[in-house]
């Protein structure tokens, strides 16, 4: 039997990298398809309204774990395709973070008050311009601090991924655990280790909601 | 060919009546001022003339071109009609200067050289050259709303409205926009305006038409209405205006 180790550490944090690239991979994905969402949650047309916010409402009233499984087992399931437990994941975390993300842009976006649309309308801005030049610009300000704070809450939540098998942190906790039967030693450190990917990320997001709290209106300049 | 003219305007909200059979013409160069009680249909009238709200029936032609729903004629009705707002409407992200161009940069698509010379003419026309670099938030209320004036007049537009913009100033910066207004109106554009401002009415108005129940009771000459109003309501609104 293996006991804990500096071998046994590098292999928890050789698996740190998989669960920084799956958040990074699903913040990014989350960022774009979550904009898309945002936009249409916005958008005069009905239609698009509709479709945006039955996605948001599907993603956010179920678990990630389920999520996860339907990802997984779906290809091979509806498509007869086995595709790979990163690949899964990563699809699954990013359908999952740009519900969310969609969300709080699509409430930052609405708190920009509507005169704000008007005046921009009123000097023949086209309907993108008035977005891209007025209502994103002020709306972006308002988003950081929830968008910053939802990072954090997706760095903790891949650790799901380990129950299919995606070797991230938590999995290279679980596997150290079954071979040296140290789960009190183990768990400490992968804690920890979250611990340590999460905490300036938090302390980031406090300092960003101070910067532009909202009772002293749009602070100008990052 | 009047700049506005509104035939047989009608406007309901839900069953409230706004704007009832409202008859207006406005040729170059007047100065209309609509007065009336709030509630009376006056800023509604002049959001259906920038198409900001949509009339039920009648007809609006702004330089002799129809307002419709349609958003390309809309974008160029907003090109010709420059309108200002009681609560300025500043881009509170924007400096002083990028509020003023972004109207001919991205609404006109002036290259940004001529946008900002007129940017920087039409913040002369309000006194505000030495506030290119700050934000709103660091101006006064008369401060930003010649600003928004000016974000108005870079446009270049043949047609200013103006919709109750001293109401939310202190009688001193109310004095400012003031002056900033009659300016405007002895260069000889055309602007509607409501107002509660008597005394600018007077002077500078070549138009005073009173409102109430969403309906034009009155219009004509300043002295004219003023001195002899026939409208029993007109008569009560100039009385309590004029005992404050």
């Amino acid at each position: 039997m293996r006991t804990f180790g500096p071998s046994e550490f590098a292999f928890l944090l050789a698996a740190v990298r998989w669960t920084l690239l799956l958040s990074l991979v699903a913040f990014c994905g989350g960022i774009a398809f979550g904009f898309l969402i945002a936009l249409a949650r916005v958008s005069r047309f009905f239609v698009l309204r509709g479709l945006a916010q039955a996605y948001i409402q599907v993603f956010q009233g179920t678990p990630v774990l389920i999520q996860l499984f339907i990802a997984y087992y779906g290809f091979a399931v509806l498509f007869d395709l086995r595709i790979e437990a990163w690949t899964a994941v990563s699809l699954a975390f990013t359908a999952y973070s740009a519900a969310f993300l969609g969300e709080i842009w699509r409430g930052a976006i609405q708190a920009i008050p509507r005169q704000q649309w008007e005046s921009a309308e009123c000097i023949s801005l086209s309907y993108f311009a008035q977005l891209r030049y007025v209502i994103l610009p002020q709306a972006f300000r308002i988003s950081i601090p929830p968008t910053v704070g939802f990072l954090v809450q997706l760095v903790k939540a891949t650790s799901v991924a380990a129950i299919i098998g995606f070797i991230e942190l938590t999995r290279a906790g679980q596997l150290m655990t079954n071979v040296t039967f140290q789960p009190m030693i183990i768990y400490p450190i992968v804690a920890a280790l979250y611990f340590v990917i999460c905490w300036p990320l938090s302390q980031f997001s406090r300092l960003l909601e101070r910067r532009f709290d909202a009772s002293r209106g749009i602070t100008q300049g990052l | 060919m009047p700049v506005v003219a509104l035939r047989k305007v009608s406007k309901k909200f839900g069953k409230h009546v706004v704007l009832d059979n409202v008859d207006l013409e406005v040729a170059k160069g007047e100065v209309v001022a609509i007065v009336g009680r709030s509630g009376s249909g006056k800023s509604t009238l002049l959001r259906c003339i920038n198409g900001l709200e949509f009339i039920d029936s009648g007809e609006i032609a702004v330089n002799g071109r129809r307002v419709t729903r349609n958003l390309a004629d809309l974008r160029r009705l907003h090109r010709e009609v420059g309108i200002v707002f009681q609560s300025y409407n500043l881009f509170p992200h924007l400096t002083v200067e990028r509020n003023v161009e972004l109207g001919p940069t991205k609404g006109k698509g002036i290259p940004l050289g001529a946008a900002r010379k007129l940017a920087h003419d039409a913040l002369a026309a309000v006194h505000l050259t030495d506030k290119l670099n700050d934000y709103p938030a660091r101006l006064s209320g008369g401060q930003q709303q010649r600003v928004a004036i000016a974000r108005a007049l870079a446009m270049e537009p043949v047609l200013l409205l103006f919709d109750e913009i001293t109401s939310a100033l202190d009688p001193q910066l109310t004095g400012e926009v003031v002056r900033v207004l009659e300016e405007l109106a002895a260069q000889g554009r055309t602007m509607i305006l409501v107002t509660h401002e008597m005394g600018f009415a007077r002077r500078a108005a070549s138009q005073i038409v009173f409102m109430h129940n969403s309906r034009i009771w009155e219009h004509g000459p300043p002295q004219q209405v003023l001195e002899n109003p026939k409208n029993p309501e007109f008569q009560t609104f100039l009385s309590a205006i004029l005992r404050n």
